[in-house]
C-alpha cells in the first residue's frame, strides 16, 4: 500500500481524502457483494452500495446464527473424535 | 540450507513445521484472511466447546466462538477486530459477574454483610454498562459532510463503526465482509464435514 494516501488518524478535518478514493473504496465495496458477478462494471450509487452491503452482513449474520445452530446438534450427534481428526487433517493441509 | 527430508515423498502431505520449506499459504496477503488460522481458533473452540459446554448453551456458545475466533484470526491492527474482541471480553465479564451477584443475592436474603457487597458490585456492573453506553452513545454519527445517510446504519453493524471516519469506516467494512464470509465458509464445511460422514 503505498503511503502517498493519506492515512486518516483520530483528529478529524486535518486528512484530506479525496472523492475519488471515497468512491474507489465503494467500489471495492461493491465487488463484495453477492450480484456483483451479475452487474460486473455497473457502478451502483454509493448509498445503494451501502444499502446493500448493510443488507448483505446481516445476512451474513444470520447465516453465522444458523449455522451455530446447526453445528450444536451436529455435534451432540456425530462421532466427534474420528470426524475432527479427519477435519483437522483437510483443513490444515 | 540442509532441508529435513525423513521419507522420500509421503502420500498424505503433512504439515511441515520446518522453517525452510514453506507450504504456499492460503491468503499470504493481508487481504484475504488466513484460512487455516480461521479454521485453527473456531476448531480449537468447538473441540473446547464440546467438552465442557452443556448441550442447551451450545448454540449461543458456538456463535460466540465464532465471532472471536474471527476476530482473533483477522488483522490485530483492525479496528473491528479489536473493538469485536473488547464487546466479547465486557460481555464476559457482565455475565460473570451478574451471575456471581445472582448467586450471592439468592444465597444472602439478608440485607446487612451480603448487601453492601452486592451494592459495590452492582455498582460496578452498572458503571461498566454506563461506561459502554457511553463510548457508544457519545461517538459522533457524522464525521465527514459528504457522508451518505446510510452510513449510519453501517456503523451500527460493523464492530467499532461509531468511531471511524467515513474512509475507514469503507476499508473496515471491506475486510470485516471478507472475514465473515470466509467464516460462514468455513462453518459450512464444517456442517457439511459432520453431517457428511
Amino acid at each position: 500500500m503505498s503511503s502517498r494516501r493519506p492515512r486518516s488518524r483520530a483528529s478529524g478535518g486535518a486528512s484530506r481524502i479525496s472523492d475519488e478514493q471515497i468512491s474507489d473504496l465503494v467500489a471495492k465495496l461493491q465487488a463484495l457483494l453477492p450480484e456483483a458477478r451479475l452487474r460486473s462494471s455497473d457502478r451502483m450509487p454509493s448509498s445503494r452500495v451501502l444499502q446493500e452491503t448493510c443488507s448483505y452482513i446481516r445476512s451474513l449474520h444470520r447465516e453465522v446464527d444458523d449455522l451455530s445452530d446447526r453445528l450444536s446438534e451436529l455435534l451432540a450427534t456425530s462421532d466427534v473424535s474420528t470426524a475432527q481428526a479427519a477435519i483437522i487433517r483437510s483443513l490444515l493441509m | 540450507m540442509a532441508v529435513k527430508r525423513t521419507a522420500p515423498s509421503p502420500p498424505t502431505p503433512r504439515p511441515n513445521p520446518n522453517p525452510n520449506r514453506r507450504a504456499p499459504v492460503s491468503g499470504a496477503d493481508a487481504a484475504s484472511p488466513s484460512k487455516r488460522m480461521l479454521a485453527f481458533h473456531f476448531i480449537r473452540a468447538l473441540a473446547r466447546i464440546h467438552r465442557s459446554t452443556p448441550v442447551p448453551r451450545r448454540t449461543r456458545t458456538i456463535r460466540r466462538a465464532a465471532y472471536s475466533s474471527m476476530a482473533r484470526a483477522a488483522n490485530p491492527r483492525r479496528v473491528w477486530s479489536r473493538a469485536l474482541l473488547q464487546q466479547m471480553r465486557a460481555r464476559r465479564a457482565r455475565t460473570r459477574r451478574a451471575a456471581v451477584l445472582r448467586r450471592r443475592v439468592s444465597a444472602a436474603p439478608a440485607t446487612p454483610p451480603g448487601g453492601a457487597r452486592s451494592i459495590t458490585g452492582e455498582d460496578q456492573e452498572s458503571t461498566t454498562l454506563a461506561a459502554l453506553a457511553r463510548t457508544t452513545a457519545a461517538a459522533v454519527p457524522h464525521r465527514q459532510a459528504g457522508e451518505p445517510a446510510r452510513a449510519d446504519a453501517l456503523r451500527r453493524l460493523v464492530p467499532g463503526g461509531n468511531e471511524m471516519e467515513y474512509s475507514n469506516l469503507l476499508e473496515e467494512t471491506a475486510d470485516y465482509v471478507r472475514c465473515l464470509r470466509a467464516q460462514v465458509q468455513l462453518m459450512q464445511g464444517l456442517v457439511d464435514l459432520f453431517s457428511g460422514r
